[in-house]
C-alpha cells in the first residue's frame, strides 16, 4: 500500500463523474408545465408576451400594448423572437417555471398546449363567441372551454404575374367565388402558360416550410378527409384523398411546377418573387414581401372541385394558466379581441379579422388593399370540417409526416395507390403513438 | 497528520480540476443523462411525459425514415472521411514546400472551416440552385441542362457533399501540415540520400510517422459527419424525398417540428452510441497497429 495515496486520474474522474451524475439525476424529477398554482409566483405589474413578428406586426403589437396600458392595464413587454424559435422559447419558459404570461401561437399548435393544461381558460367566452366566425372560434375551443382568442386569419389564393401570363389567353381572372376555376380549368390554364425562360414554370404551391397541411385544401375540395370523423385515425379508404393526391402529383408529372417546389423544397413565394413561376399559391401575409419585388400581379381564388376550400391560416393569442398574472393576461386577450383593436392590427399587418363585425373593406390596408376583399371572400371557404382535422393535439407530428410523405409522393414514380398507401402508413404511425 | 496532508493534496487536485469537471458535467454529462432520460418517455416538449421504457427504440426498428437516415449518414461518412483525409494530406504536402504565398494558401484553405456553417450552406444554395444558381446559369449559357440539385436525390447529395468537403478539408490540411512540420528533417534527408523517390519518402517515412495524426483526424471527421446539421438543414432540409436526411437532421425534425421529443432524443442517443463504438473500434485498431510496429 503506498504511504501517501495520491489521487489517480481514474479516481478523480470517477469522483467527478459521480458528482456530475448526482447533480444530473437530481434534476430528473419529471417535466413541469410551470407551477400549477398561479399564486406561487410573484404577481408583477408587467406582462411578458412571446411572439414572432415582422416589423409591421411588431409595431401593431406594440400599439396594442400601449393601448392596454393607456386604459390602466399593466405594461405588456413584447419578446419578439424568430418564428422558428417561438415554441422553443415558450417551452423553455414552461419547463423552467418562468413561463411568459402570454404568447402567440398558430391554430394548429393550440391543441398541443391545450392537451397539456398549459393554457388559461377565458373567464367569460360567451360574451365574445357570437362576434367571431365559428371556424376560428372552434380552433381555440373544446368541450372544456375556450383557451385563447382567434386573433386574425390569413389564407391562400392564387397570385398571378400579369406579364408572365399575358400570352396565355387566360382572359379575365375569376373575381367571384362562384366563378372560381374548377380543377380542370385550373390545369388547363396552367398548361397554357408559356414560361418565358427554360428554367421557369407555370406555378408553385405553398406546401413547403411546415405548410404541408395546405395540401389538405385539395383533399377537402375533393370532398375527402385525412382523418376519420371521430379524428382518431386516418381515413385510409377515402376516395377524396386519392383524388387529391392524383391531381397534385399531376402538377409534377406535367412539368407545371418546378420539381424543386415539392413539400420539402424551395418556398413557393421565393420562386414567384424571382419569377421562376408565373403563378403561386400564397397567403395574404406575404403580400408586402411580394409587392416589394416590383412586378404587377393579380389574385384569383383557389381552384375548386366538389367544394371550395381554403387553409386555416393565422394565429391565436393565449394566456398561460401557470402565470401569476393570469387575470391581467386574460384581460389583455379580451382587449385585443375587441373590434377596434383587431381591425387596427389587421390593417397594419395585412391579415384578416376573425370577427364578423370587423368589415375588412373598412380597414386601411397599406399593401394591395384592392386584393384584400378577395382574400376575405376566400376565407369564407375555410370549412369547419377541415379545421377540426388540423387542430388535433397530434397535428405537429401529422404535418411533419405529411411533408415527408408528400415530398416522396411528388418526386417518386410510384403508382398513386402506392404513394397514398405510404402516406397513410406514415400518418398512422404518428397517430397510433 | 497524514490524513490532513492527504486531504490537502486531494483538495488542491480537485480545486485544479473543478472548473473542467463543472463544465464537463453541466454541458456534456448533464445533457447526455437528460437525453437518455427523455428518450425513455413520450415527451412532446410540453407538459408532463410518461415513462414508456424502450418503446422509442423499438419504434426506430420499424421506421423506414430512420433507416434511410442511418444509411445516408453511413454513406456520407464512408465517402467524405477518406476523401477529406486524402485531399487534406495531399494539400498539406504541397503547402509544406516553400511555395510562393504559402501563408495565403493556408489561410484560404482554412477559411471555410472557420466561417459559419449557415454561411457555407447559403453559398451552397446560391451555387447549386437548380433554377437560378450559378452552376445552372453557367450550364445554361453553354446550352447544357442543370442537374436537378434540389429535386434529384443523387444531385442533391452531391451538392451537400461538395459543400461539406469544401468546409471541412481546411482543418485536415492544417492538422496534417503541423504534423508534417514536426517530422525530423534528418529522417527525410537520410531517406533522400539513400536514393528514395519523393513518393517513397511520403509512403514509407512520412505517412507511417503521421499515424497518430491520421487516427485523430479520422475520429474527428467521423464525429463531424455525425454532427453535420446546419449545411444540410439550410441547403436541402433533408430532401428531396429524404435523400439527404441524416440522423441528426431527422432527430431535429422529430424533436422540434413533429413535437416527438422522446423519439428525437432516442435518435440522438443512438447517434452518440454509434460515435462511441466507432471511436473505440478505431482506437483499438490504432493501438494494435502501434503494438505490431
Amino acid at each position: 500500500m503506498p504511504r501517501n495515496p495520491r489521487p489517480t486520474r481514474r479516481s478523480l474522474l470517477a469522483a467527478g463523474s459521480a458528482a456530475a451524475s448526482a447533480a444530473a439525476l437530481s434534476a430528473c424529477s419529471g417535466f413541469s408545465t410551470g407551477s400549477d398554482d398561479p399564486s406561487s409566483g410573484t404577481e408583477s405589474d408587467t406582462l411578458t408576451m412571446i411572439t414572432w413578428a415582422g416589423d409591421a406586426e411588431a409595431q401593431a403589437f406594440q400599439a396594442l400594448a400601449d393601448g392596454f396600458a393607456a386604459q390602466g392595464g399593466p405594461t405588456v413587454e413584447l419578446q419578439v423572437v424568430p418564428y422558428s424559435e417561438v415554441l422553443t422559447a415558450v417551452d423553455t419558459g414552461l419547463r423552467t417555471d418562468t413561463p411568459p404570461d402570454l404568447f402567440r401561437v398558430s391554430y394548429t399548435d393550440v391543441a398541443a398546449y391545450r392537451a397539456q393544461g398549459v393554457l388559461a381558460n377565458l373567464a367569460d367566452p360567451s360574451s365574445l363567441e357570437p362576434s367571431f366566425l365559428p371556424a376560428f372560434w372552434s380552433a381555440v375551443s373544446d368541450d372544456d372551454g375556450t383557451f385563447g382568442i382567434p386573433h386574425h386569419t390569413d389564407t391562400s389564393m392564387v397570385l398571378v404575374n400579369t406579364a408572365a401570363v399575358a400570352s396565355a389567353g387566360l382572359g379575365a381572372l375569376p373575381t367571384a367565388l362562384d366563378a372560381a376555376w374548377t380543377w380542370e380549368q385550373f390545369l388547363d390554364a396552367a398548361g397554357r402558360v408559356q414560361p418565358s425562360r427554360a428554367d421557369a414554370y407555370a406555378f408553385a404551391v405553398n406546401w413547403q416550410n411546415a405548410g404541408a397541411y395546405r395540401w389538405l385544401n385539395f383533399v377537402d375540395q375533393a370532398g375527402g378527409r385525412l382523418l376519420t370523423d371521430d379524428l382518431s385515425g386516418v381515413a385510409a379508404d377515402d376516395p377524396g384523398m386519392l383524388k387529391a393526391l392524383t391531381f397534385t402529383r399531376e402538377f409534377f408529372r406535367q412539368g407545371l411546377v418546378p420539381q424543386s417546389s415539392s413539400a420539402r423544397g424551395q418556398p413557393a413565394s421565393d420562386l414567384f418573387v424571382n419569377q421562376s413561376v408565373a403563378m403561386v399559391f400564397a397567403g395574404d401575409f406575404l403580400l408586402s414581401e411580394i409587392d416589394a419585388a416590383g412586378f404587377e400581379y393579380q389574385a384569383t381564388f383557389l381552384p375548386r372541385d366538389v367544394n371550395a376550400s381554403a387553409d386555416l391560416g393565422g394565429n391565436a393569442l393565449v394566456a398561460v394558466e401557470a402565470s401569476p398574472n393570469k387575470a391581467a393576461a386574460l384581460d389583455f386577450l379580451e382587449y385585443c379581441a375587441q373590434a377596434q383593436q383587431m381591425g387596427d392590427f389587421c390593417a397594419a399587418a395585412t391579415v384578416l379579422p376573425t370577427r364578423t363585425d370587423v368589415d375588412p373593406a373598412s380597414l386601411d390596408y397599406t399593401v394591395r388593399p384592392d386584393l384584400m376583399p378577395l382574400f376575405v371572400e376566400q376565407a369564407t371557404t375555410i370549412r369547419e370540417q377541415l379545421v377540426e382535422q388540423v387542430v388535433v393535439p397530434d397535428f405537429s407530428a401529422i404535418n411533419q409526416q405529411l411533408a415527408d410523405r408528400l415530398d416522396e409522393a411528388f418526386l417518386s414514380s410510384d403508382s398513386d395507390q402506392d404513394a397514398l398507401a405510404k402516406l397513410v402508413a406514415g400518418i398512422e404511425s404518428v397517430i397510433s403513438s | 497528520m497524514r490524513i490532513a496532508r492527504d486531504l490537502r493534496r486531494w483538495s488542491v487536485s480537485y480545486a485544479m480540476l473543478a472548473p473542467a469537471l463543472v463544465l464537463f458535467g453541466v454541458f456534456m454529462l448533464f445533457p447526455l443523462v437528460q437525453a437518455v432520460r427523455i428518450s425513455l418517455t413520450d415527451s412532446t416538449g410540453i407538459g408532463t411525459a410518461d415513462f414508456i421504457g424502450l418503446d422509442n427504440y423499438s419504434r426506430m426498428l420499424g421506421d423506414p425514415t430512420f433507416w434511410r437516415a442511418a444509411g445516408n449518414t453511413g454513406l456520407l461518412a464512408v465517402v467524405s472521411v477518406p476523401t477529406s483525409i486524402a485531399a487534406g494530406f495531399g494539400i498539406a504536402l504541397l503547402l509544406r514546400d516553400r511555395l510562393p504565398a504559402r501563408g495565403l494558401f493556408r489561410a484560404l484553405f482554412l477559411a471555410p472551416y472557420v466561417i459559419s456553417g449557415v454561411v457555407v450552406a447559403m453559398a451552397g444554395r446560391w451555387i447549386f440552385d437548380e433554377n437560378v444558381g450559378i452552376v445552372a446559369r453557367t450550364l445554361a449559357g453553354w446550352g447544357l441542362a442543370s442537374p436537378d440539385w434540389q429535386s434529384g436525390g443523387t444531385a442533391a447529395a452531391v451538392s451537400v457533399f461538395v459543400m461539406l468537403f469544401w468546409a471541412r478539408t481546411g482543418l485536415v490540411v492544417v492538422l496534417y501540415l503541423s504534423a508534417l512540420q514536426g517530422i525530423d528533417s534528418d529522417l527525410l534527408e537520410a531517406a533522400e540520400l539513400d536514393g528514395t523517390s519523393r513518393w517513397q519518402r511520403v509512403r514509407y517515412v512520412s505517412w507511417p510517422l503521421l499515424r497518430p495524426t491520421t487516427f485523430f483526424v479520422t475520429v474527428l471527421m467521423v464525429i463531424e459527419v455525425f454532427q453535420v446539421f446546419d449545411v444540410i438543414r439550410v441547403m436541402t432540409g433533408g430532401g428531396p424525398a429524404g435523400s439527404t436526411e441524416i440522423l441528426v437532421t431527422y432527430a431535429y425534425s422529430q424533436g422540434f417540428q413533429a413535437r416527438r421529443e422522446g423519439y428525437g432524443s432516442a435518435i440522438g442517443v443512438v447517434v452518440f452510441l454509434v460515435i462511441l463504438v466507432a471511436t473505440l473500434f478505431w482506437w483499438r485498431l490504432q493501438r494494435r497497429a502501434e503494438e505490431d510496429a
